[in-house]
């Protein structure tokens, strides 16, 4: 390659790119801009001050109580969402291995954690998905914005997050938002696409008002495609959830990451294992509600 | 085989645009490019110098201390670990030193990394009072914590880090918990620049561990402060250095030695360079200098080390023969 551009004119094989004081002035630019709006805006803190109220508050409650209160209300939990046997059982099991590797405290953190992150990312997601639904050109608009929630690397907007909020778990939460909702609005706005325009037809041929249509009609028949927005939600937060112990969110994340930085396998593997558990039991107990909600309606799909 | 790996690396010396001679004895060589700043300009001056100078032709890798230690230590790669910082993995070290696998090259911080616990210099100047850390603990309202202001907060070292370890020791030796301090873990190295960075932007109060040289502390001015003791080696290797010793006592950091570390195979390889990677060291001002620089001028860590190379030749050409820094020289 290199003997081509002895012999081709020096544009054409290095791109003209542009002058670097340039560009290093921009980027001067851009990080005092940011660093003078930190400065200049202390109410932000105010601002998300009870959602670190909220989750300090959720913590403490569940590290704080007794383990065989949050067991039995998580195994009930599980069996009325499911009502399915085995899964119920292999909840109680697979909680009762992880008090056992000791990880106990650090799945209570992550599963406070996981917890706020996923309601977070439902409330927000289903009214973006509904609107995103109704409107091609908010689809138009919002598509785009999701492609770079999606695909930019966290640890490219960790740092100002940082910056504003300090370190711990309101910053993370909101890391792991970004990063866990574009499914929940995708899946919500292909859901109630996806409804037949048959049944619409015979709605407006009711009567019914836009708002009786989204409640009774679309959203009914949206469900399990918004269930499986859910799921995907609620793996994503998961998988997040370690890469925001990096900015001091505690749990099994920060030890996966000790372990990582010290090469303990184990270590690795046994917190590993306790996030896949909850994941199963987040996963499985959701799409079994999901169905059942489907049987109530007596909607058959597809 | 052998025709075709000389031809590759004659090819490879002259895409390098260094004289084949030199080709011919410096091969390809990889070097941990650590994620710090001032490791991150030694690896990419390495390269210059290496490339530019002796014709080798040089990866970098991305590093962090465990990760690239174990890698060099079980599989010897990558070659060099341009700023390794040895107390984390004394042990392991001087066994692979021992058993030839590794060699411990230059000192490359002359007077050796500093560590400890800093606060912010303008809280320093506000509080003359406070001149070590038995004395910040006396003022819990200084430094709040980040997740409960009510409460105060001493910012511990990166997850998995050694100083990790040593930190929360001397929080419990100092027995700063019943002055109302929680230790609040950082995460990673980002979250702890992050939140001096949050709190000089914000003009709080912050107390944590720290080491130099570091761009940070070229960035926001900060002031160390003295544990009142003199370090104690023995009581450090025995029971501060060990996750949940039973009984610590205070102490003071060690200055740490940072050393250039290479594989066996780059002596082999590189044997031409050995000399330069075992005179290369430099000062904590020097670096701090150049870090500094690289942050007002947004530069990367290549930039950093162009600077370096420009500003400071008295240094740099005492490390190479002088028809090595022509060479090195002349592609500036």
């Amino acid at each position: 390659m290199a003997s081509i551009c002895s012999v081709l004119p020096a544009l054409l094989c290095k791109f003209p790119a542009i002058d670097e004081s340039a560009i290093r002035l921009a980027r001067k630019t851009v990080d005092d801009g940011f660093r003078a709006f930190v400065r200049a805006n202390g109410w932000i803190d105010n601002l998300v001050q009870p959602l670190q109220w909220f989750l300090n508050y959720l913590e403490s409650l569940f590290v704080g109580s007794p383990w065989i209160v949050i067991l039995v209300a998580m195994v009930a939990i599980v069996y009325f969402g499911s009502r399915n046997i085995n899964v119920t059982i292999g909840t109680a099991l697979s909680m009762i291995a992880i008090g056992l590797v000791g990880l106990w405290n650090d799945t209570m953190v992550t599963l406070a954690m996981v917890t706020v992150c996923t309601l977070i990312s439902v409330v927000v997601g289903i009214p973006i998905g509904i609107l995103m639904a109704r409107s091609d050109r908010v689809q138009a608009f919002v598509n785009p914005i999701l492609d770079v929630m999606q695909t930019m690397p966290s640890f490219v907007y960790l740092i100002p997050v940082v910056m504003i909020f300090g370190i711990g778990k309101v910053p993370g939460l909101i890391a792991v938002v970004i990063y866990a909702v574009p499914p929940m609005i995708r899946l919500t706005n292909l859901g109630i696409r996806l409804v037949d325009k048959e049944v619409l037809e015979a709605a407006d041929a009711f009567g019914s008002s836009t708002w009786q249509k989204l409640k009774n009609v679309q959203m009914p028949l949206a469900l399990p495609t918004m269930m499986a927005g859910i799921n995907q939600t609620i793996m994503m937060s998961l998988a997040m959830v370690v890469v925001a112990s990096m900015i001091g969110v505690g749990g099994l994340g920060k030890n996966v990451l000790q372990a990582i930085n010290n090469q303990f396998f184990t270590v690795g593997f046994l917190n590993g294992f306790a996030l896949v558990g909850i994941a199963i039991i987040f996963d499985r107990t959701s799409q079994a509600f999901g169905k059942r909600l489907q049987k109530h309606s007596e909607v058959i799909h597809g | 085989m052998k025709k075709l790996l000389a031809s590759t690396i004659l090819a490879a010396g002259l895409y390098a645009m260094a004289g084949s001679a030199q080709a011919a004895e410096c091969g390809e060589v990889s070097i941990a490019e650590m994620n710090w700043a001032s490791a991150g300009v030694a690896a990419q001056v390495d390269k210059f110098i290496l490339e530019n100078g002796y014709g080798c032709t040089v990866t970098l890798v991305t590093g962090d201390t465990m990760p690239t230690f174990a890698s060099m230590n079980e599989k010897a790669q990558p070659d060099m670990a341009p700023e390794l910082w040895v107390n984390a993995v004394r042990t392991p070290l001087d066994a692979a030193v021992k058993e030839g696998r590794l060699i411990e090259a230059a000192k490359i911080l002359s007077e050796g990394g500093v560590e400890g616990w800093w606060i912010p210099k303008f809280l320093a100047d506000a509080h003359p009072d406070i001149k070590t850390v038995q004395d910040a603990l006396k003022h819990p309202e200084l430094f709040p914590a980040p997740e409960d202001s009510s409460k105060a907060a001493v910012h511990n070292c990166p997850s998995g880090w050694n100083c990790q370890v040593s930190t929360a020791n001397l929080y419990r030796a100092l027995n700063a918990e019943k002055d109302g301090f929680l230790l609040v873990d950082t995460g990673s190295a980002a979250g702890l620049d992050g939140s001096i960075a949050n709190a000089f932007e914000k003009k709080t109060g912050w107390l944590g561990y720290y080491w130099a040289p570091t761009a940070i502390l070229g960035k926001y001015e900060m002031t160390r402060l003295s544990f009142g003791v003199d370090h104690d080696k023995a009581d450090w290797d025995a029971c501060t250095a060990v996750p949940d010793c039973p009984n610590p006592k205070v102490n003071s950091y060690p200055v740490s030695d940072v050393f250039t570390v290479v594989t066996k195979s780059f002596s082999e390889k590189a044997g031409v360079a050995m000399d330069y990677v075992k005179a290369r060291k430099w000062d904590n001002g020097t670096v701090n200098k150049v870090l500094a620089w690289m942050d007002q001028n947004q530069g990367t860590n290549e930039d950093g080390a162009k600077h370096f190379l420009a500003e400071f030749p008295d240094m740099w050409t005492q490390w190479v023969s002088p028809e090595v820094a022509e060479k090195v020289k002349a592609a500036l």
